[in-house]
């Protein structure tokens, strides 16, 4: 084979990869552009009522602020788990460092939709901690194993021995560790942080039982919104949610290269 | 390395104390109700779940799309890793990022264009009577194929960079050097890219035959009631006949065959070196 | 929209606290119904009703399988006050003891209702607020359905879906079915037929919403399903047709009922009362949300087409006791997961 046949057989196979991936988005968006009421594509007629029809649904927008605020909350609380463990696991000889991380990594493992019966039943109803502190709790152990991966890969980079300098400077352990450890990994608690709040954000199984009087995460609200009608206006709003994330995601990428923590 | 355990133990601890409190006892707690039987320790849960005829065509189905999605997956994944290592670095990034692009949207959204897609007057059965391959439309919803499409599309991600990060590491003139010998592409595949990838043939694997095992969207949309898998049985088991005992069984065959998923890849790629 | 969501953002510790500080108010009373129309309730029912009472309506919605299962998980301590259920669901939670008696005299309205809505279940535990009347959507231009047996015939093989046994509307498929076929003892010789004609059947749906989308885009021709979703049916281009079986049409009743020892019976009461007036009726009516369980409603011509109707309709249908549906719907699951989704 000579170099541009081989050239144009890589783009063919990469072009049919993309369109198989993204095609289906594309798709949604032009679906949730179509004047019927219910689901239709190619779209027959087009209209931009169901893309704003989305901001007048309540339950979307009190739901939309829950998912978001598990993402960010969720996240937070799993880095501020996550960074210092995966600090210990790349610092500090552990006794025991491995099944530290196999415990961390656990929730990974763990089909979600057994995570969330599994705390629905034996967390919320035994102790009668609110759906919402579950959804929370649950959320962050589902991101703590991404916050220690991503966190701990960027700290393999990093060698130790500016830190012991610091320390024999006479710098305490923690403001070496925020003097010289924090900056330098600063780009990949921004990964960690982005992948943890995508992740949480578009969570389905370990939602779908954590659910309870006006509490429930977007992707359950839209699942229950197709119970009442498929009108084009859950596909308008995935499209948005989407343009949403890949927003974050380009900045995210712009300013670190995030994918190459992913 | 610091030598400090109690410093290191105390930075460590609060998230595998974490992990194990609000996750590790609350999932085991229900996966040992899977050996629950009146009152006793007893297998029963087991039984009584394979005896049901249905159960077993489900847990055979799981097994066989995960294994089905999983195996494309490694397929597709070889061709489009190797021909995005083979792109410069400027379109190396942009592909890489379109690639990456489908995890970051609600698999609500991307499972839910299927149902147009693959319906009897979508584009898939447009194409399909448009260049005669039939003169009907074909019935694809509510079949394991759309299940199929639909898993594929949302893990061939996964896979594609795991095989990307693995081929990265290929030192560059082994490929060129292996075909100047007169190995033929077949050979150099077996001899030179799969030894050197194979961890991230494992990795991506896993990922993608665990998240086929466990996706709840794309079954219960695109396969309804009569395509059902493990995970949507267990809904049902829970939600319709309040039947805890066998969702903590099949809770339990989710996590086994996951687990002896990852364990028979790391094994089946040890072999071959 | 960047301003908007950085201000979204913000707002979640405060959205995150909302549920607390709705229970910690003085007057609340929880319900749980289902997720259609809640548009519609709000302004006919919980808006006016807040209004009343001086007091926060908090509701919960889903289908009543799900609500059933949260209401009964949490029996000890209700959570849930008052809810709208189907009379099987309602009779398997008063079987439970999770249900408390409905004293009738504290329901003003209580007379105006059909008989059949008064004690649909024999135990005072439960109240019809809705009747729905059960039959076969079709494509008017492509098939004609004149029985219910017509469902399993060669000219909709391949074109046509049937409920899911595990909701409301297989049960009252597989009664009308049996009536076609002649079948009398019992419906097991029903889904036999049914598993033979599987392959024939596109999908047993679980939502009436994702039947409107199959036959939108034309997956299939036929089905039967409840006449609360007749009105999408009718916003679409295609002709679709409301069928009249010569086996008459099947129906059910939607109730409601009061969680023992809630604590709040009498916000509940009051709640209950309001939603069965007249006024409540009429207007839930007027919307094509609910038909009226009220003999006193009166709509025109036009609304009635959409709805379930008027004493000669009401009293025609074919309505299956509740206690069959709760005495044999796991034999029946189990031979329908045997002979039919096997």
């Amino acid at each position: 084979m000579n170099t541009s046949s081989r050239l144009l057989a890589n783009w063919v196979i990469l072009g049919l990869t993309l369109t198989f991936l993204i095609g289906p988005f594309l798709i949604i968006i032009l679906a949730g552009a179509s004047d019927t009421s219910y689901l239709a594509f190619p779209p027959e007629g087009l209209t931009l009522r169901w893309y704003l029809k989305v901001f007048t649904v309540e339950s979307f927008r009190a739901s939309f602020l829950l998912s978001m605020a598990l993402a960010v909350f969720g996240t937070l609380a799993a880095l501020l788990l996550g960074v210092p463990a995966a600090y210990a696991l790349n610092r500090y000889a552990l006794p025991g460092a491995e099944t530290v991380r196999t415990v961390v990594a656990a929730p990974i493992i763990v089909p979600g939709i057994i995570v969330g019966l599994a705390l629905l039943r034996y967390l919320v109803v035994p102790t009668g901690v609110t759906v919402t502190l579950a959804l929370f709790m649950a959320h962050t152990a589902l991101v703590l194993p991404y916050a220690v991966r991503v966190v701990s890969s960027s700290m393999h980079n990093l060698r130790a021995d500016m830190e012991e300098a610091a320390v024999l400077l006479g710098c305490s352990r923690f403001q070496a560790f925020t003097k010289v450890v924090l900056p330098n990994i600063r780009g990949g608690v921004l990964a960690a942080f982005i992948l943890g709040f995508v992740t949480s954000f578009n969570q389905v199984p370990v939602s779908l039982f954590l659910s309870g009087p006006g509490v429930r995460t977007l992707p359950i609200d839209m699942l229950a919104y197709m119970e009442i009608t498929f009108d084009p206006s859950v596909a308008a709003l995935s499209a948005l949610l989407a343009f949403m994330s890949l927003a974050i995601v380009f900045v995210a990428e712009r300013l670190l290269g995030f994918s190459r923590y992913v | 390395m610091f030598r400090n355990t109690r410093e290191g133990l105390a930075l460590a601890l609060p998230a595998a104390i974490f992990s194990t409190l609000l996750f590790l006892v609350p999932v085991g707690i229900l996966l040992s109700e899977a050996f629950r039987f009146e009152g006793g320790w007893s297998l029963q849960g087991y039984i009584d779940f394979f005896a049901t005829p249905l159960n077993r065509t489900v847990f055979l189905r799981t097994l066989k799309l995960g294994a089905l999605v999983a195996g494309t997956a490694a397929v597709i994944g070889y061709a489009a890793a190797f021909c995005i290592v083979n792109l410069g670095p400027r379109a190396r990034g942009t592909v890489f990022g379109m690639v990456v692009l489908p995890l970051m949207i609600s698999p609500v959204a991307r499972t839910y264009a299927w149902i147009v897609i693959l319906g009897r007057t979508g584009i898939v059965n447009e194409a399909i009577t448009g260049l005669g391959l039939s003169d009907t439309p074909l019935r694809l919803l509510f079949t394991e194929t759309a299940v199929f499409l639909g898993l594929l599309q949302l893990f061939l991600p996964l896979m594609i960079i795991s095989l990307v990060s693995a081929m990265e590491n290929i030192p560059r003139d082994v490929i060129p050097a292996a075909r100047v010998l007169g190995a033929s592409w077949l050979a150099v595949f077996f001899k030179v890219i799969l030894p050197l990838t194979k961890e991230g043939l494992v990795i991506g694997g896993t990922l993608v035959f665990t998240g086929s095992l466990t996706a709840y969207i794309t079954p219960a949309i695109l396969g309804g009631s009569k395509v059902l898998m493990l995970e949507t049985l267990l809904y049902q088991r829970v939600n319709v006949s309040n039947d805890f005992v066998s969702a903590s069984v099949i809770a339990m065959i989710l996590i086994v065959m996951s687990f002896s998923a990852n364990l028979l890849l790391k094994k089946i790629a040890s072999a071959r070196s | 929209m960047k301003t908007t969501l950085s201000r979204l953002a913000l707002g979640c510790a405060a959205a995150a606290l909302a549920t607390t500080a709705a229970q910690a108010q003085d007057k609340t009373l929880t319900i749980s119904v289902y997720s259609f129309a809640q548009d519609e309730y709000k302004e006919a029912l919980y808006d006016p009703f807040e209004e009343i009472c001086g007091c926060d309506v908090v509701i919960e919605t889903g289908n009543s399988v799900e609500r059933m299962a949260k209401i009964e998980a949490n029996a000890a301590d209700p959570v849930i006050d008052m809810a709208v259920i189907s009379t099987q669901d309602a009779l398997a939670l008063a079987r439970k003891g999770l249900l408390a008696q409905i004293d009738s005299s504290k329901l003003s309205n209580f007379d105006k209702l059909y008989d059949s809505a008064k004690d649909p279940n024999g135990d005072g535990m439960a109240v019809g607020y809705t009747y729905y009347a059960s039959s076969i959507v079709y494509r008017s231009d492509l098939v004609e359905i004149e029985s219910w047996g017509d469902l399993l015939s060669d000219d909709l093989a391949g074109e046509v879906a049937l409920p899911n046994i595990t909701g409301t509307q297989g049960p009252l498929t597989l009664m009308m079915l049996a009536e076609a076929l002649g079948e009398t003892g019992g419906y097991g010789p029903v889904i036999s037929t049914i598993g033979e004609h599987s392959d024939d059947i596109v999908t047993f749906y679980s939502r009436s919403s994702e039947l409107v989308q199959l036959m939108n885009q034309q997956e299939v021709i036929a089905a039967p399903v409840g006449k609360f979703a007749w009105g999408s049916f009718k916003e679409a281009a295609l002709p679709f047709a409301w069928a009249n079986p010569k086996e008459g049409q099947a129906g059910g009743m939607n109730v409601m009922i009061m969680t023992k020892d809630n604590g709040n019976e009498e916000l509940a009461y009051q709640f209950m009362d309001y939603w069965l007036s007249t006024e409540i009726q009429t207007k839930v009516a007027e919307m094509q949300v609910d038909s009226p369980a009220n003999k006193e409603v009166v709509v025109s011509d036009e609304i009635a087409e959409n709805l379930t109707y008027g004493a000669d309709v009401i009293e025609n249908l074919n309505i299956m006791p509740a206690a069959d549906v709760l005495d044999q719907r796991e034999s029946w699951v189990e031979q329908w997961n045997t002979e039919v989704i096997q």
